[in-house]
């Protein structure tokens, strides 16, 4: 067994697992309240009691999900290097977009095209920063509008009750999106695509191993290496059962986001929602 | 209601339960009705002033609403001269024995038919159905929150009723006037959930024939893609 590089902590694992469970069953019910008109959407409703259940599971699951949200803005700031600040948030390590990114997915299309050789991307490629930032741009606007949603009585007392119907549009939409955007894009970017399928377990285990790493981040390791931290930043790879653990459930769980998107396209048809 | 499961009911209680811990108490305090600083930020207070009860007067609050937000909300929609009537439909010809949506099929589907049931008369009430806007209507905006919203969302007010239950369809021309800021919000949605698989999708789909195409060469050069 090769060795690993260490990759994440423990508390982001934590943070990414939460965000798993807390999106798939915010999916799950309000996909299931979006259309409980049809059987699909009442199958999808079933296990929580209904529709009513499903609604109040998916505020309930909400507020939990903003609250894990909260934390990890407050986690956020624990993280920043206030010495050197605002200078310190353009450093190799940080998640912060730079003019390096851009760089990188101008070479990166480039390199998709065959024209030139492959970005060597430091510890962030372009597309990992886009997928964490567009997770804090999505909780925004459904978290605003969720919490809208709510109680309506409440919050018609401040603002005109018809911001309600924007509300709950937007809310759907930017639901729809992240979801398709999850369900294929970013399945597909850390799974499917053939240096990473079957089963990319980095979020999981916390580590990847020191191969693919010099493939897939080889400025990162060139510069922990120049740095002399790259033996600190090994790790044993995680025993077999864990792995195993890691792909199954992560499997279930993709096939749970294929269900879901398959069959909300199929049955779309059928709802008396109209754009 | 009564084919609901016992967990049903528990999990009803435990909304309320959970927003009590949850919302600040004492939200909607008991206020004078002269300290009201806005008809439709504050909640009913059971007091009418002195328009709310002279016909004609709904287009003061038509037109406050549709200001608002300059005049971004809704209210654009044209405005029917049955709307005004007593009996709504006192000049339809063959009236009886008809369905409503037999006539106002683009009605048939809200959220509160699709989802809730609620049927047409639950809100705009039996024969003779007055008008929207007739002065004595339940439906009128000076009081459709009290007379028809609060009878299933307890301390519906006047706010609360300008929700869209009959919503345009967002996208559509016709919205932009009738309600422009839906119009515009749920646009700019759209163009940003197209665009951003109208990116993504177009890409990833290279992306990973340039990698096959590599990973092939990669086999038939150095014998196997990488262990890992």
């Amino acid at each position: 067994m090769t060795e690993h590089v260490r990759r994440f902590t423990p508390t982001q694992m934590l943070f990414h697992l939460g965000l798993i469970i807390t999106f798939m069953i915010l999916s799950v019910t309000g996909l299931a309240w979006m259309f409980i008109e049809t059987a699909w959407g009442r199958l999808l409703a079933s296990p929580f009691g209904g529709y009513q259940g499903a609604l109040q599971v998916h505020k309930i699951t909400g507020l939990v999900l903003l609250a894990g949200f909260a934390a990890h803005i407050l986690y956020t700031l624990t993280r920043v290097t206030w010495k050197g600040f605002p200078k310190s948030l353009f450093g190799p390590d940080t998640l912060v977009f730079q003019w390096r990114d851009v760089k990188d997915f101008v070479r990166h299309l480039g390199w998709i095209v065959g024209l030139v050789k492959a970005p060597e991307f430091d510890r962030w490629s372009w597309w990992q920063k886009f997928d964490y930032w567009a997770v804090w741009w999505g909780l925004i606007i459904v978290g605003v509008t969720g919490l809208m949603l709510y109680n309506p009585v409440l919050s018609s007392q401040f603002m005109p009750g018809w911001m309600l119907n924007i509300a709950l549009w937007v809310h759907r939409i930017e639901a729809l999106l992240a979801m398709a955007h999850i369900f294929t894009i970013h399945f597909f970017i850390e799974h499917w695509r053939p240096r990473a399928f079957p089963f990319s377990a980095t979020m999981f285990e916390g580590s990847n191993s020191l191969e693919t790493m010099r493939e897939e981040h080889p400025a990162w390791i060139a510069r922990l290496e120049a740095e002399g931290r790259l033996d600190d930043a090994l790790v044993q790879p995680a025993p077999l059962p864990l792995r195993i653990l890691f792909f199954s459930t992560g499997y279930a769980l993709i096939g749970l986001g294929v269900f879901l998107l398959v069959f909300a396209i199929i049955n779309v048809g059928l709802l008396t929602l109209r754009l | 209601m009564s084919s609901r499961s016992t967990t049903g009911r528990r999990q009803r209680g435990l909304l309320p339960a959970l927003l009590l811990a949850v919302l600040p108490v004492g939200v909607a305090p008991e206020t004078w009705a002269a300290d009201v600083l806005h008809p439709y930020e504050a909640a009913s207070t059971g007091y009418f002033r002195e328009q709310d009860t002279l016909p004609g007067s709904y287009h003061l609050y038509q037109t406050e609403q549709a200001g608002r937000f300059w005049g971004l909300g809704p209210g654009g929609s044209e405005v029917r001269r049955a709307s005004f009537s007593s009996d709504a439909h006192v000049d339809v010809l063959g009236y009886t024995g008809r369905t409503c949506v037999s006539c106002h099929e683009t009605e048939r589907h809200s959220l509160h038919s699709s989802r809730g049931n609620v049927s047409c008369v639950q809100c705009h009430r039996g024969e003779p159905i007055a008008g929207i806007h007739h002065y004595y209507s339940p439906m009128n905006p000076i009081r459709r929150h009290a007379y028809v919203c609060a009878k299933c969302h307890q301390g519906a007010s006047a706010s609360f009723a300008t929700y869209v239950i009959h919503e345009p369809p967002p996208l559509a021309d016709s919205t932009r006037d009738e309600f422009a800021l839906f119009h515009y919000a749920v646009w700019f949605m759209v163009i940003l959930a197209v665009g951003i698989f109208a990116i993504f999708l177009p890409y990833v789909a290279l992306w990973g024939m340039r990698e096959l195409g590599g990973w092939a060469r990669a086999k038939k050069s150095a014998g196997g893609p990488h262990d890992d």
